[in-house]
């Protein structure tokens, strides 16, 4: 039996369907962004409301799994924030629940020790992780993140014929590289990983998600590779090699491109 | 069924009747044999003086061979020349006979030169009577001199035969008691017991023993065997369901209790040799601390002297013999009291180091609870009071003010959060679970990770921290987590312990270790106060925070910490197979390193083909297709 598509590579129409349907899919529409958030303590609650409010976002609070479930389909959310552990349901099961019938951009929340559950909730279409204790400035730009993704997804903004984030410039035109105004030199392979990592920058990528777009789903396990392929690409862009600001690497989970500016 | 040692064992005098319905057959692949002499001396030596136990009727015959070749030897010479004290020749033939086989054929020979010198040679021949009365006297000083003559030479033999039997003994229980002595663990001191017990008592017929130790139940549980080769199957015996009852009964009652098998000879199917089954309780002044259960041929039973006794009354044998069993049944007993003291004294150590265990870890408790409650409190305690202020109604803050309240809370809040995590890792490391989740790494993004993490905490900024890894490195194996919390570990420390604007150096290369193998050397350098020489080795104990810091540029009171940091650190680090040490020369700051093991066969020889793998798709998100 097939497992569920990963990382949203396989957008089923449902899915589609679904947020196209919605009555305010984000903030591009006029109103507020609407956040909701799945967690069952009262105290992260009241910090993210507070963090959501404050940036001007809706934000609706589900303190079970099977309440957010619920709100999903009633209240249309464009950004949900969920926590792994939850009282009722595992935060992995809603999240699978959630994919069978919703693109919704879902950001997880779980602890330090949890790499295993990152991954999966990634591979199941999760689009981004933050580890507790985390800075509600912190989700905030996530929560951007995935709202712009969302927004680009369902063809509401054009994409961009360049991609800047600080001093590294991507020409998609030109398929140029440039860093601080110096062009530089990547193989057809770099520019095509640097496409795809600014195409979703921001965002948190899997070793197995970038495998799979890159290189194919035939060398989705090849993790070491692509480690070393980093180290070869950040010896190209990255002022500093060893402090990239960049190519940022998520330890255990995968890398993630500096969102642009 | 009441089992009773003394009904239970039948004695070798009466095998066949009333087997015992279980009897089992057990295949032996062949009989212990006794190795031979191979030279003729040895042979002559054997022949002349045989092992004190050869059984009695060829001590007796020689008695009678022996007489009657001295009565031949005596009417050779006669026919030759007439000698009066002729029949002093049989004198040397008592002698002979009383040194090789003892009293009882000494005592035969005494008796049939006093008869067949008097019948063959003193007149009339071929009678009984005598003539001359002279004649009497030495027919009967002949008597009396072969009878003393081969009592005290028997006497003589026996105790010189005693005594060195008696040395033999000593020597060893002297060696049992070095084997006990030396033993490391309980299993190998048992396993060596079991072993040693095979081989001290198989020339008195012992093929096959187990050592069996009561569980919580006080139940018997075997922990060691040894069989003699050819009959390892014996044990099994010992272990069998049927007979385990009689070891339950010999460790409840701290009696011996015996049984017969029956084992099949491998050489010929048809026949059986019946052997013995013994559970001898071993008895510590306090209690039976065991059983052990020995399997040997029927003769084996004399070791145990209830058993011993049982048979006695049914033997034939002379007082020599049960002599002989009572010192070999001492001895035996005498072995087993070793062994039970042995085991008691293993299972106080036990108690011991139980005892050890539970009072280190209490000490661990109460030390980490008033560790910990002062580290948990403080950050707390300033959490509270910032926030109470800011809610403290009629008060405006000015918004420097609130900045700093609100920084307060922040750094407060990471410090609790370190300290939970390091309590957390503390507990898993306890527990022993914590086995690295070993992936390939480069060390610099790890580095990177920790680093970019302090940046996030507001930590670091006071610092140069400067960063000096190689371009060019290699894939090295760890838990990412684990090395993290090292790094992590390591770098507070630096920066809690040496000034503001001093830099901090992280470094990392590839060595080769003192094995030879290449290894990841990440060296953490600061130039703070640096530690005492002293004190290097130790500051990765646990609980251990180096004494009385004071810090020459710090205004406030020495830096706080709970002393687990380095703990954790060598303690992952170990995990990973690496090395964790410190140097330092005082007043210089200190550099922590550590290292971690490259095996040869990395993933990075196969990397190449992947950049030239042509794409195998267009890199597009297939969410962005959408467009």
């Amino acid at each position: 039996m097939n497992t569920k598509p990963a990382d949203q590579e396989d957008s089923s129409l449902p899915g589609e369907r679904t947020h196209g349907g919605q009555a305010a899919p984000g903030p591009g529409r006029g109103s507020s962004a609407r956040i909701l958030v799945i967690d069952d303590e009262p105290e992260i609650w009241r910090a993210v409301r507070a963090g959501m409010t404050s940036v001007g976002f809706a934000a609706e609070w589900a303190a079970t799994g099977a309440e957010g479930i619920d709100l999903v389909a009633r209240w249309h959310p464009d950004v949900i924030i969920l926590d792994l552990t939850l009282p009722d349901l595992d935060g992995i099961e809603v999240c699978r629940r959630l994919r069978s019938w919703s693109q919704v951009p879902i950001i997880v929340l779980s602890v330090r020790e949890g790499d295993a559950d990152k991954v999966t909730a990634l591979e199941l279409g999760a689009d981004d992780y933050l580890t507790k204790p985390f800075s509600i400035a912190e989700l905030v730009a996530r929560v951007r993140v995935a709202l712009r993704h969302a927004a680009q997804r369902s063809g509401s903004s054009d994409r961009e014929a360049r991609f800047q984030t600080g001093g590294l410039v991507i020409d998609f035109e030109r398929r140029q590289v440039s860093v601080d105004g110096r062009e530089i030199h990547v193989t057809p392979i770099e520019y095509d990983l640097l496409k795809y990592l600014a195409y979703n920058a921001g965002r948190v990528l899997t070793h197995r998600a970038i495998l799979r777009a890159v290189w194919g789903p035939a060398y989705e396990n090849e993790i070491h590779y692509l480690r070393v392929f980093f180290n070869q690409l950040r010896r190209k862009i990255e002022p500093v090699p060893g402090r990239p600001r960049y190519l940022l690497t998520e330890l255990g989970i995968g890398y993630r491109l500096r969102s642009p500016d | 069924m009441a089992i009773q040692s003394d009904q239970q064992y039948k004695s070798p005098e009466a095998p066949a009747e009333g087997r015992a319905p279980d009897q089992i057959i057990l295949r032996m692949a062949s009989a212990p044999r006794v190795t031979r002499a191979s030279s003729l001396r040895l042979l002559l030596l054997r022949f002349l003086f045989p092992p004190a136990r050869i059984p009695g009727w060829k001590g007796y015959t020689a008695a009678v061979l022996g007489v009657a070749l001295a009565s031949g030897l005596i009417e050779l010479i006669g026919q030759v020349i007439h000698i009066g004290n002729i029949s002093l020749i049989y004198l040397p033939v008592v002698l002979w006979l009383a040194t090789a086989f003892g009293r009882g054929p000494a005592l035969l020979a005494s008796v049939l030169a006093f008869l067949e010198y008097d019948f063959l040679f003193i007149p009339p021949l071929y009678r009984f009577t005598v003539d001359d009365p002279t004649e009497w006297v030495s027919l009967f000083a002949l008597l009396i001199t072969a009878l003393v003559l081969g009592q005290l030479t028997a006497v003589v033999q026996e105790h010189a035969r005693e005594v060195r039997e008696s040395q033999q003994r000593t020597a060893t229980l002297y060696a049992l008691a070095q084997l006990i002595a030396s033993a490391s663990d309980q299993q190998a001191l048992l396993d060596a017991l079991a072993q040693r017990v095979l081989h001290v008592f198989a020339p008195a017929g012992v093929r096959a023993c187990a050592l069996f130790l009561p569980d919580a139940y006080k139940r018997p549980v075997l922990r060691a065997k040894a069989a003699s080769a050819g009959l390892e199957h014996a044990t099994l015996e010992l272990e069998q369901r049927e007979h385990f009852a009689l070891a339950v009964w010999a460790l409840t009652n701290g009696s011996p209790v015996g049984h017969s098998v029956h084992l099949d000879e491998a050489s010929s199917a048809s026949s059986q040799k019946e052997y013995s089954l013994i559970y001898v309780p071993l008895q510590s002044r306090r209690e039976v601390v065991g059983v052990l259960g020995i399997i040997g041929t029927v003769e084996m039973q004399r070791l145990v002297s209830r058993v011993a006794r049982a048979t006695e009354r049914t033997s034939s044998r002379g007082a020599i013999a049960t002599n002989q069993q009572n010192a070999e049944a001492a001895f035996f007993s005498a072995f087993c009291d070793q062994i039970a003291l042995a085991l008691e004294r293993a299972a106080l150590q036990q108690q011991v180091i139980h005892a050890e265990a539970l009072r280190e870890s209490n000490h661990l408790k109460d030390v980490l609870l008033g560790s910990v409650s002062h580290e948990l409190r403080t950050p707390l305690a300033s959490i509270q009071a910032a926030a109470s202020s800011l809610l403290e109604p009629g008060v405006q803050w000015s918004e420097a003010e609130q900045r700093e309240l609100l920084e307060s809370i922040t750094g407060s809040s990471a410090r609790l959060n370190r300290l939970v995590s390091n309590l957390l890792d503390l507990s898993r490391l306890e527990a022993g679970v914590s086995a690295p989740q070993k992936d390939w790494h480069f060390i610099g993004e790890v580095v990177a990770t920790v680093l970019d993490r302090l940046d996030l905490a507001g930590q670091g900024q006071d610092h140069h921290i400067q960063v000096e890894i190689p371009d060019n490195m290699t894939l090295v194996p760890m838990d990412h987590e684990q090395v993290e919390q090292v790094l992590t570990n390591l770098l507070e420390n630096a920066l809690k312990y040496s000034p503001t604007g001093s830099a901090i150096r992280v470094q990392a290369d590839v060595k080769l270790g003192p094995e030879g193998g290449k290894e990841l050397e990440v060296r953490v350098a600061d130039q703070g106060i640096g530690i005492p020489a002293a004190e290097l080795k130790t500051i990765f104990d646990k609980f251990y925070r180096v004494q009385q810091v004071r810090l020459p540029w710090a205004k406030t009171r020495p830096p706080t910490g709970t002393g687990l940091g380095l703990a954790i650190c060598a303690t992952i680090i170990q995990a990973h197979g690496g090395r964790i040490w410190a140097e330092s020369q005082q007043g210089q700051g200190a550099t922590f390193i550590f290292t971690l093991p490259i095996p040869d066969d990395g993933p990075e020889a196969a990397i190449l083909p992947l950049e030239e793998q042509p794409a195998h798709q267009p890199p597009l998100a297939p969410e962005v297709n959408v467009s």
